[in-house]
């Protein structure tokens, strides 16, 4: 072996081993479903013949827009919102900072189906606003700016921790010199700071796009009475209406992945025009300013947001978990803990849900950590040939709806001719969990890899360590801070994931998303909201807690 | 799989390298390199950045495989057709411009991982590393981080690292570099009897060209991914091979000088020179100690004084030459003092000049020529 | 850290996997969750036979089949409209079975190959603290007082809701979605969609719903009451059906046989399901309490698009 070249280092061939699949095998089947029909019956006949009715769809064109401008507002108000708030985080001592960080975790933590459902008892006609206030928002709520109001809600934090980390790290420094050399504040932020900020801003602004253009909850509820479809709505149609369109569904997720790889390439284009080595390095300058009369406007503009993002749907959930009946609406007299009685006396299965759930959580967070580890290794650090393809299949499952990632799972792994499989196991549902969230470890894994100089490698190389225990010993352990967040993001996230598991989920095996989502189907609100209070909880509390024994706290996006 | 058997020289040499190129699809980045070094010497690599010095470096250490050629290592194939031993297999020590040294471990940590790695014991691992850092002054540090120390301790902490499992082979990678002043000369001083005490064979790469010719027996001086001139330092300063050579050693000016009949003119000014190349164009290395301050009136060359310099025992002085395009400046030695903007003459001694012949009017934009 | 990373993901993968064994009998159904639960666990105990089951819509459970195409794994269906039996029927994906259990269940809940499990019915869920006069017919819910507060399943999603829309059109004609969609009545998702608002207070009553989950919501104290117009509804019988791939055929059939026993038939009764036994007492209103208005399954579908797309037509403002 020493004698033989080396061509791929075991690092690299892992990490394409395990790209392949959990992203490859899955997404393959897509492809071949979209070419070949009768696929799902193990038959490669009449290619290509369901395109022209797929694509032939007169509303296809209408849905693909709706689906951009979807994207589009979403991005931009997730910038509004979040940019002023970073930057105020980055550069000031916000009072409080900490709390706020934790505030605006918690709406990511709300699983988009329960934050919707929470709007939509909040603001609809006798919804708990016009029980409290006497008015409703029933008709902004079920319309487009109602579905990007809450859409941005679940997604600004991503924009928000990204860019107070990146304009942190950048720091006044730069600006200071900026000043030194007659620019005003204001014009060395615009032309110092911003410009500065621009990759991690970018960055986050395509995950946004990709989660907003993917994510099926939100549009399903609101879209649909504002007669506002999209192309996720669409798909899902397609794979629960009878006759089911497996091949039409296939072929409109192609579509939606499309768009989503036209966005990064975009943001690669933007990043390679503007890249700036000094965002990548440790933040240096942590001093920070005083707000001075500043003070309290800021600090009413971070409480209005958490309390719009957090604290209201919270509110609206636990509302909901602790009314005896809907009807009952909020009044002492209607007070229960019966929901919570049900699910800790797990007279239903909440707690065998929960257990599951959170044992797939944390597989699918170690398992995603790993792979998106080595498979930013293959990215970032080696010379390995064919690596665009690792980078591609790293950022792939972005844009596929959580649907199709089932739909192509089970073609792939049903196949009669498999001695062995993980289908009708729980196997299959971190199968799709590590394949939905592998982005995550893998954004972060990157961006920890570019901040570490080649040498620390080389230098374990030469003495003595083969490329698999420079990596275990040197290049994970540098890295397992962030790692670490992203795994901790991974668990929350899987723990709580509905669109994939409600069609993939083993015989006889419930999740705590499917368990919710059954007790909504069946009319059990209150007792579908408890058990997503319970999770809210614990998939919060769970991550900070681990955070804070490691001295780090609120980074976690 | 041909493996090449190394020749006698080959075989003989510490560290061997035959025809050794690397290229980035039509970026040249190394072009056949021959390299023999003897056992218990000291090579360095000296060049501008960009010459492919550390890239050499690299290929020697495994880091980097090579397009074409063979390196060979106490007689061993390590690299060539067929053949890539991986750098943990190459029983190397190296030193990092950037120290390399890992944050997450302690001092000690950081110096007992090449053991660890070599499967050694915990009690001799303790002794070995506590040693190390005892040689280079560091064993009451041991228990801290890397990012607590200096930057003259992390680079001994470095190079600790690099001696600790006694290889016989040790690269350092412009090791001092990023130290102040006055502080690499004290490492280069340590840094030579460390390598001297303990009979290492090393390559040392650096752009400073004092460094090369205090630490090395050989110095390789490269320039555009190949070997410009490999010599001992003496001859190196006596004998450069190239014009290139000489200014990248700042031994002194090139001018260009143009034959006119049996004399030779710097611009229009005839010098009075004999010798040289039997070329219309020659460069010509002129020395502080070819040049000698004469009166300005009547004097073959003149020139303004900008910039004056007290150094050990004499004034350093340089001088822009009157009526060069482009300007040319040469350094004198001189005992008495001068003001700037003083216009002095200025003699050339031919028997104290070297010469290269040339056919370009300009040195730098000249390739090799030796 | 990698070999603690490792081992760990490997004890979670083998836990996981441990926790799944293949079931003797697999069983997709539609909801409720409570009744496949008390169902299997009846089976099991009385037999010893370990039930493993899938319980999602309709629409999921059809997509996983369609996916499983190459490999099914279903033993047993239960769907939640009837449409499935006919056109799996059709594709010759059932296996014939009639249960000696299934004598006395009606005709039109049985053919060779499926037997109704038990009948929903759609019916008017109407919340009488919404300060709206009690509806008892469907055109009731075209009055001014009505206005802005009515909410129906999308026939599109729901088949019980489909056969709703088809029946009505044959009896009243496109008229009555007319005059609903001209009164701001809105098609709101599939079944619970509809309901929840009701439940609220956001809309007064759903045009349709499906009536044991209303009653469900109304026995667990939720302010709403099931109104079964006079004129006529429609029945959602839930076929149960044998799969021909199936190679556990008997034990399938034990399962079948097993809810249409008594027990079997009193669990399903308990969901506020009418059972499918004529002979099955049930403490609400039963097929024969209630005016079933007449479907030609096979007309009706026949003419599914151009339905809908009437539908649409009214509803698309």
């Amino acid at each position: 072996m020493a004698k033989s070249r080396a061509a791929i280092s075991p690092t690299v061939a892992l990490a394409a081993v395990g790209l392949s699949i959990v992203v490859a095998v899955p997404f393959l089947a897509i492809v071949l479903q979209a070419i070949f029909p009768t696929l799902g019956r193990g038959s490669f006949a009449a290619p290509f013949s369901a395109f022209a009715g797929a694509l032939g769809d007169a509303a296809l064109i209408g849905m693909a827009g709706n689906t951009l401008l979807l994207g589009f507002c979403v991005v931009v108000l997730s910038a509004v919102v979040s940019v002023p708030l970073a930057i105020a985080r980055a550069l000031f001592r916000v009072p409080g900072a900490a709390i706020w960080d934790v505030m605006f975790l918690i709406p990511f933590m709300i699983p988009p189906y329960i934050a919707v459902l929470g709007w939509i008892m909040t603001l609809q006609p006798r919804g708990y606003l016009f029980q409290l206030a006497g008015f409703d928002l029933g008709s902004f709520l079920f319309s487009l700016p109602g579905i990007v109001f809450v859409m941005t809600l679940n997604t600004f934090p991503v924009v928000y921790f990204a860019v107070s980390r990146t304009v942190e790290t950048v720091g006044s420094r730069y600006a200071d010199v900026a000043r030194l050399f007659g620019a005003t504040p204001a014009r060395a932020f615009w032309r110092v700071t911003l410009p500065l900020s621009t990759p991690g801003l970018a960055a986050s602004l395509l995950l946004v796009f990709a989660m907003a253009i993917e994510e099926y909850g939100t549009p399903a509820a609101l879209g649909r009475r504002a007669g506002f479809d999209v192309l996720v709505t669409a798909i899902d149609l397609r794979v629960s209406d009878w006759p089911i369109d497996l091949p039409g569904a296939a072929i409109l997720s192609l579509i939606l992945v499309i768009l989503s790889f036209c966005a990064f390439l975009l943001q690669r284009w933007v990043l390679n025009r503007r890249s700036y080595e000094a965002t990548t390095g440790k933040p240096q300058d942590t001093s920070k300013r005083e707000l001075g009369v500043w003070t309290f406007p800021v600090l009413a503009l971070f409480a209005l947001v958490a309390f719009v993002a957090t604290i209201l749907p919270l509110l609206a959930i636990l509302a909901t978990a602790l009314s005896r009946t809907i009807s009952g609406g909020l009044a002492w007299s209607n007070l229960s803990f019966r929901h919570f009685a049900a699910i800790l006396g797990d007279t239903t299965g909440a707690l065998k849900a929960l257990s599951t759930s959170l044992s797939l959580g944390v597989g699918a967070a170690l398992i995603t950590g790993l792979l998106g580890a080595l498979s930013a290794y293959a990215v970032v650090k080696s010379r390995a040939r064919g690596r665009g393809v690792l980078d591609v299949l790293t950022i792939l499952p972005n844009s596929l709806p959580g649907i199709v990632v089932a739909v192509g799972l089970i073609l792939a792994w049903n196949q009669p001719w498999l001695p062995i499989t993980p289908y009708n196991t729980s196997l299959i549902l971190l199968l799709a969990y590590c394949c939905i969230l592998l982005p995550q470890p893998v954004r972060y894994a990157t961006a920890a890899f570019h901040q570490i100089g080649d040498n620390l490698e080389a230098a374990a190389r030469v003495s003595g360590a083969s490329s698999l225990t420079a990596f275990r010993r040197i290049l994970l352990p540098l890295i397992a801070p962030s790692l670490l967040a992203a795994m901790l993001l991974v668990f929350a996230v899987a723990t709580r994931e509905l669109v994939a598991s409600v069609v993939i989920a083993p015989v006889g095996v419930s999740t705590i998303s499917t368990y919710i989502w059954r007790q909504f189907e069946q009319g059990s609100v209150g007792l579908g909201m408890a058990m997503a209070f319970v999770t809210i909880l614990i998939t919060t509390a769970l991550p900070l807690i681990v955070l804070s024994l490691m001295g780090r706290r609120g980074s976690l996006l | 799989m041909r493996q090449d058997t190394p020749s006698a020289g080959e075989a003989q040499h510490a560290i061997a390298t035959r025809a050794l190129s690397l290229s980035y699809g039509q970026t040249h980045v190394l072009r056949g390199i021959d390299l023999g070094l003897n056992r218990g010497q000291t090579l360095a690599l000296l060049g501008p950045s960009g010459c492919g010095k550390t890239t050499l470096l690299r290929l020697v250490a495994g880091l980097l495989a090579p397009t074409r050629g063979d390196i060979f290592i106490d007689g061993r194939q390590v690299a060539g057709q067929g053949v890539l031993v991986p750098p943990e297999r190459r029983g190397l020590g190296m030193v990092f411009q950037d120290y390399a040294l890992w944050p997450h471990l302690s001092v000690a940590g950081n110096v007992a991982f090449p053991l660890e790695m070599a499967g050694v014991g915990r009690a001799e691992r303790d002794r070995r590393v506590m040693a190390a850092l005892s040689r280079v002054g560091l064993a009451e540090m041991s228990a801290r981080r890397p990012s607590a120390l200096s930057g003259g301790q992390q680079q001994r902490v470095a190079i600790a690292r690099a001696i600790v499992g006694e290889p016989r082979i040790v690269l350092f990678d412009e090791p001092l570099s990023n130290l102040d002043r006055e502080l690499r000369e004290t490492m280069v001083a340590e840094l030579g009897a460390l390598i001297r005490d303990l009979g290492l064979t090393a390559i040392y790469v650096t752009h400073d060209q004092s460094e090369a010719l205090t630490l090395a027996d050989r110095v390789a001086v490269m320039d555009a991914g190949e070997i410009a001139q490999l010599a001992a330092p003496e001859d190196l300063v006596e004998h450069p091979a190239s014009p290139k050579v000489a200014e990248f050693l700042r031994l002194g000016a090139v001018l260009t000088l143009r034959r006119v009949a049996e004399d030779w003119h710097l611009g229009q000014h005839p010098l009075g020179l004999t010798g040289g190349p039997a070329s219309a164009m020659a460069h010509v290395l002129v020395t502080p100690r070819a040049l000698v301050v004469a009166d300005a009136a009547g004097a073959t060359l003149t020139g303004d004084v900008i910039a004056i310099q007290y150094r050990d025992t004499a004034y350093a002085i340089t001088v822009r030459l009157a009526d060069t395009a482009p300007v040319q400046t040469v350094q004198i030695a001189s005992n008495t003092r001068m003001r700037i903007g003083d216009r002095i003459g200025l003699t050339l001694l031919s028997d104290r000049l070297r010469w290269f012949p040339a056919q370009s009017p300009h040195p730098l934009k000249e390739t090799r020529s030796c | 850290m990698l070999k603690t990373t490792l081992r760990a993901s490997v004890a979670t993968v083998s836990l996981l996997a441990a926790t799944s064994a293949f079931a003797d009998v697999t069983v997709y159904t539609a909801g409720p969750a409570g009744l496949i639960e008390q169902l299997a666990a009846g089976f099991t105990e009385e037999t010893g036979i370990a039930i493993e089951f899938f319980q999602a819509t309709t629409g999921n459970i059809m997509a996983r089949i369609e996916a499983e195409a190459a490999n099914p794994v279903v033993d047993v269906l239960i769907s939640a409209s009837w449409d499935t039996a006919t056109d799996f029927a059709e594709r010759g994906w059932l296996a014939p079975y009639t249960s000696p259990n299934a004598a006395t269940v009606p005709d039109f809940l049985q053919t060779d190959t499926a037997v109704a499990q038990g009948v929903a019915a759609l019916a008017i869920a109407w919340n009488p603290t919404s300060g709206t006069p009690r509806p008892t017919e469907w055109s009731d819910l075209t009055a001014p007082e009505f206005q802005g507060l009515v909410n129906l399943p999308d026939p599109a999603q729901s088949g019980s809701a489909f056969e709703l829309v088809a029946a009505l059109m044959a009896t009243s004609g496109i008229e009555l979605f007319d005059s609903l969609a001209a009164n701001g009545a809105i098609v709101a998702g599939a079944n619970a969609e509809a309901l929840n608002p009701v439940l609220q207070g956001a809309k007064a009553a759903v045009f349709g719903a499906v009536d044991y989950i209303a009653l469900n919501n109304m026995a667990a104290g939720e302010s709403i009451e099931v109104i079964f117009p006079e004129s006529g509804t429609v029945i959602a019988p839930r076929p149960m059906m044998i799969l021909n791939w199936s190679d556990n055929q008997t034990d399938a059939q034990a399962f079948i046989d097993y809810v249409l026993s008594d027990a079997g038939q009193a669990i399903v009764a308990a969901q506020n399901l009418m059972p499918a036994r004529a002979d099955v007492a049930a403490d609400r209103a039963l097929i024969a309490d209630l005016t079933i208005l007449p479907i030609d399954a096979e007309a009706v579908y026949g003419a599914r698009a151009e339905t809908l797309d009437a539908f649409a037509g009214a509803f698309a403002q």
